[in-house]
């Protein structure tokens, strides 16, 4: 299933109608990057983008949007291997980046022939941690379809970048930024917060979006409070009504924003009243034009701009109607539509999805364990906690177990899929089929 | 005697999470250059809830986390039950 946009602007014709000369990255000006856009032949390849530095990122971008059939942005920290494989299943023919096919855009513009340009599918990768990320298509329109473009308000905001920008929520502070005619800042990714929260602070960034977990990170570093900030956005987890009122409380002058978004259905909507959840009212009047629907306390989305399938698979996600279950469960309170947490009972620990039958399964793996039952704990730090319930296989020794488990889960688990507390119990319930039963699932 | 749960809690969580031995703990000591994350820090959190029967965290409505050992141990200590 195709549903490109006939003609949509490309970058470079949305660049251009920002600000004649404005900055766009420190030391980058519009006019640089056009005139280095501009000059290009018509059609180029289909590449994988493999780029840690921004200033390449939106410099890739700008050449290829228009020209190219198909952009993957692959994130940076994926392996040269995996990317290629990724960059096959999206019909890309090269990798750019440093030690892959293409390492300059001079490299790029030289594979590049005359012809008539084709709209460019912007493709890219759902978080998803122990399977195989899938793939997303999309247009710069419904990347966009938020972004403002008020360049008398534009000009006065410097975005900070605390996002990987090759993924959903990074790529809306790029091109926000890029096509709301602000100033972008990104902070070395790998540096210490503290040392990035000077960064952001001396260049005066003045928007910032980040998730809970990292919004709680920097309420603890050391001069956050001096950041200039009119905009607050949360994002990839929920905005709990504490640390809403504690940003509130901390930055009096800045507009608050939790967002609602997922990659398959393209951006969702955003609160900004202070209060946690969403208005019951939504339901009825949907904001910005999409749709929002609860059906058996899932929360389900339509957003039109958005392809309904992965790609290279065909499996849909969208029903009839239109609407994406997006896997939230939500309850209605009073007039508040409040978030519970993931449906399949997945784990979001600091914005990090961790599978609790993945963890269960290596925890089975040891002989020592019998039958596992993984859990989740509220925390007021990274939102959820993973908690591990065990049941020892005859003749364990308990507290040996819990320190074998530990080494066990270390070498097999990513840190934040790791049980925060292994509880040994006696006997843990199954249901007939010899499966555990998990809260909110049906026996 | 909040202090000590504090410390010893933290060198346990420490020597689990980050590994290594804990480092030496002073009331300035900034509580997320100790090499412990986020993920470590709510790990603490969990803990310590389980130690001493309250979470802060939760319950506080201060607008500012504590961001030194110091603040850490007078922010418990401020939201401690009263002593039955």
């Amino acid at each position: 299933m195709d549903v490109r946009a006939p003609k949509v602007p490309t970058l470079r014709e949305r660049l251009a109608a920002r600000a004649p000369v404005s900055e766009v990255l420190p030391g980058l000006r519009t006019d640089a990057l056009l005139a280095e856009a501009a000059d290009a032949p018509d059609v180029l390849p289909s590449v994988a983008l493999r780029v840690r530095d921004v200033r390449t990122f939106v410099r890739a971008l700008s050449v290829l949007d228009g020209r190219a059939e198909t952009i993957l942005l692959a994130s940076p920290g994926t392996p040269l291997e995996t990317v290629r494989a990724q960059a096959e299943r999206a019909g890309c023919t090269h990798v750019f980046g440093p030690g892959a096919d293409l390492e300059t855009l001079a490299e790029l513009r030289a594979l590049g022939q005359p012809g008539a340009a084709p709209p460019t599918r912007w493709v890219l990768t759902t978080s998803g941690t122990t399977a195989e990320p899938k793939l997303v298509g999309h247009t710069l329109g419904s990347l966009t379809r938020t972004t403002t473009s008020d360049a008398t308000r534009g000009r006065t905001a410097t975005w900070g970048l605390l996002y990987e920008p090759t993924r959903y929520a990074g790529l809306q502070v790029v091109l926000q930024s890029l096509l709301g005619g602000s100033r972008l800042v990104a902070p070395d990714p790998g540096a210490p917060l503290h040392e990035r929260v000077a960064v952001l602070a001396v260049r005066g960034c003045t928007h910032l979006s980040a998730t809970p977990t990292l919004w709680r990170r920097l309420l603890m570093t050391a001069r956050s409070e001096e950041l200039p900030l009119r905009q607050i956005t949360l994002g990839g987890e929920i905005a709990d009504q504490t640390l809403l009122d504690r940003l509130t409380n901390a930055f009096p002058g800045a507009r608050i924003a939790h967002i609602f978004a997922s990659t398959e259905a393209g951006v969702g909507f955003s609160v900004t009243d202070g209060k946690a959840g969403f208005p019951a009212a939504f339901l009825e009047v949907p904001p910005a034009g999409i749709a929002i629907r609860v059906r058996e306390g899932r929360l389900l989305v339509r957003n039109e701009a958005v392809a309904g399938a992965y790609l290279g698979e065909g499996t849909r996600f969208r029903d009839d109607e239109g609407f994406v279950d997006t896997g939230d469960a939500v309850e209605l309170r009073g007039e508040r539509v409040l978030f519970l947490g993931r449906a399949s009972g997945v784990i979001n620990v600091g914005g990090q999805k961790v599978h609790p039958e993945r963890v269960e399964a290596v925890l089975v793996a040891h002989p020592g364990v019998a039958v596992a039952k993984v859990g989740q704990r509220r925390s007021p730090i990274t939102g959820a906690l993973v908690m591990a319930e065990v049941q020892p296989a005859p003749g364990t020794d308990p507290a040996a177990l819990k320190r074998e488990l530990r080494a066990h889960c270390a070498a097999l688990l990513a840190p934040y899929e790791r049980p925060a507390s292994v509880k040994v119990t006696g006997r843990l319930a199954t249901n007939g089929a010899g499966k555990i039963v998990r809260r909110g699932e049906a026996a | 005697m909040i202090r000590t749960t504090l410390t010893q809690v933290f060198a346990e969580v420490f020597e689990e999470h980050a590994g290594g031995e804990a480092p030496t703990l002073a009331d300035a000591s900034v509580l997320l250059e100790t090499g412990l994350d986020s993920l470590g820090f709510a790990i603490l959190v969990t803990r310590l809830e389980d130690e001493l029967g309250y979470d802060p965290f939760t319950e506080a409505a201060e607008a500012v986390y504590p961001r030194t050992f110091g603040e850490l141990v007078a922010f418990y200590e401020r939201h401690a039950p009263a002593a039955a």
